[in-house]
């Protein structure tokens, strides 16, 4: 009779527990904007150069939650959110958040180390000239970007530029650090 | 005047409209790569499903006579009563066009625009009773026209595109403005000679063709475009079709600004003869009688039309977003007159270009998420 008083009780804790905190996780990405997936993918794996020519995988973040962020050097909005990208990497980089920027710029290598140096950007930015990775990700408008969990799977789309430092963006990246 | 009304309070009324679509500007262009010079017909279109404004004005002098490609000077053809000469000789032209347009992206592909203007036109004359200005006022023929983009090697940020221009030029211009001002009393309430005349008088299809390029910073082109007339007006002729050609190189070397230089040509017919009503009441002739010579080369239908190419320089900035100023100035090369008529000295033209974002538009709601990664 315990036994079932024990499952009956867990069964109900669970039904609470388990919408609040898909609510919570709902309600910090909706904060910034996020849609949610309708079924999970694993994110479209790609192996690209820095501008130095080190060759970064996807897979290499496996484990870490991970926000891809698509931009071009002739992207307005995009350079706007760079700073603030660089700030959340040297607060939550540690904590097991990557960043990385994808240059959609065709042969403008220059440029983009150009921005590296201006905006003193420490987080991987990797350089897709012939525009394939840009094109697995179905990108349309710039910036867009994508939070990517642990598990490697797509969590969320974003499109637009973010104040990526903020209170909300900093909520947002603490729950794709628990979803799993 | 009732049209320019129309059109002013229409683009307050999308504006007004609009402001509760405070647009969401974070997002860059959907289908960048396609920046023209705002003064080339079909430059400037707008994101899709938004609307954008442009106003501009432009003034254009006008100062000395050519002939074919040699310059004459007044006193070559009057003014006098003397055979072969005429009893007034223009000198120069002062012409100022105040110019609005409206655009609306239906789709990535198709734009539809209105563009209408109001010119004001003074040609310091020289005549046998003495120097006066003709002046005339009025709108233009009012240009509606649709642009399909039917190639694109990429729709974000496309390096080639290829667009097909078609439209209309409705006659909202006149053709019956009179003379108010000339120094001899009869000649006053008399029809103006044909090139100050703002309108066609005819419904004239437009056909053209646009080629754009990108290649950051630069954005490059070109864009064909005609107006033919094939129709006579209510005056019983119709003025020459126009052809033009705009060939431009665009480099940005400012997040807020670019330089351009364009070479125009342009191509034009002269009109097909001599107003009806002129041809009655002899308002253009000597003595105002039909069977007499021209009183000046102005009223000669073959004196119009011709070949030139001019060269433009100009700037674009963006102060803030949705925002573009431009100014132009534009400088002959050559011209090759069917004289003698007055050519051209130089042409200044200044443009404001305002993009409004509708809900429907990507840059207020953001892009889709894509469904085939699973949103």
């Amino acid at each position: 009779m315990n036994a079932i008083k024990y499952y009956l009780l867990t069964f109900i804790f669970l039904q609470i527990l388990i919408p609040i905190s898909v609510l919570g996780h709902e309600d910090s990405f909706a904060k910034m904007g996020v849609v949610s997936p309708k079924n999970e993918k694993i994110a479209p794996n790609f192996i690209l150069e820095t501008v130095t020519g080190e060759k970064i995988s996807l897979k290499d973040f496996k484990g870490k939650a991970v926000l891809i962020n698509f931009w071009a050097t002739w992207c307005q909005p995009c350079k706007n959110e760079l700073p603030s990208m660089q700030r959340i990497y040297e607060i939550l980089g540690s904590e097991g958040v990557e960043v990385i920027a994808i240059s959609i710029d065709r042969n403008k290598k220059e440029r983009v180390e150009q921005y590296i140096k201006n905006y003193n950007l420490t987080f991987p930015i990797l350089l897709d000239p012939s525009q394939k990775v840009r094109k697995d990700y179905f990108i349309l408008g710039l910036p867009t970007s994508y939070l990517i969990g642990s598990d490697g799977k797509l969590k969320g789309f974003i499109s637009g530029a973010r104040e990526w430092d903020s209170n909300d963006s900093k909520e947002m990246f603490s729950t794709l650090m628990r979803l799993q | 005047m009732k049209l320019f009304k129309f059109i002013f309070s229409a683009v307050l009324f999308i504006l007004l409209s609009s402001s509760a679509a405070t647009a969401y500007i974070g997002l860059c262009c959907a289908h960048c790569g396609g920046n023209m010079p705002l003064n080339i017909m079909g430059g400037g279109i707008p994101e899709t499903h938004e609307y954008r404004f442009k106003i501009s004005e432009m003034y254009m002098s006008m100062d000395g006579l050519r002939d074919g490609t040699d310059e004459k000077s007044t006193s070559d053809l009057g003014p006098s009563t003397a055979a072969g000469k005429f009893r007034g000789v223009p000198k120069s032209m002062d012409s100022y066009m105040t110019m609005l347009g409206g655009a609306y992206s239906f789709t990535d592909n198709f734009a539809a625009m209105i563009m209408g203007g109001y010119v004001r036109n003074t040609m310091s004359m020289t005549t046998t009773a003495g120097d006066y200005d003709m002046f005339s006022q009025g709108l233009t023929d009012t240009k509606l026209i649709g642009k399909y983009r039917f190639y694109h090697d990429d729709n974000l940020a496309p390096t080639k595109q290829l667009s097909v221009v078609g439209g209309l030029a409705v006659p909202t211009g006149r053709i019956t403005i009179k003379n108010t001002n000339h120094p001899t009393k009869t000649m006053r309430g008399k029809l103006l000679p044909l090139g100050m005349q703002p309108g066609s008088g005819t419904w004239d299809p437009i056909l053209g063709l646009t080629f754009q390029k990108s290649a950051d910073p630069f954005w490059m082109g070109a864009n064909f475009i005609t107006t033919q007339r094939w129709g006579l007006n209510d005056q019983d002729y119709k003025k020459g079709s126009e052809y033009a050609l705009d060939l431009y190189v665009m480099r940005q070397f400012n997040e807020k600004a670019l330089a351009s230089f364009q070479l125009n040509g342009k191509a034009w017919g002269d009109y097909s003869d001599e107003p009806k009503t002129g041809k009655e009441n002899g308002d253009c002739h000597a003595m105002l009688n039909s069977t007499r010579e021209w009183m000046t080369p102005l009223c000669d239908p073959t004196n119009y039309g011709g070949v030139n190419l001019h060269a433009t320089v100009g700037m674009q900035f963006q102060p803030v977003p949705l925002h573009v100023a431009e100014l132009n100035l534009s400088l002959p090369l050559y011209q090759n007159l069917n004289g003698p008529q007055l050519q051209s000295d130089f042409m200044l033209r200044l443009t404001y270009y305002l993009e409004v974002p509708t809900k429907k538009s990507r840059r207020y709601k953001g892009f889709s998420a894509p469904k085939q990664l699973g949103f």
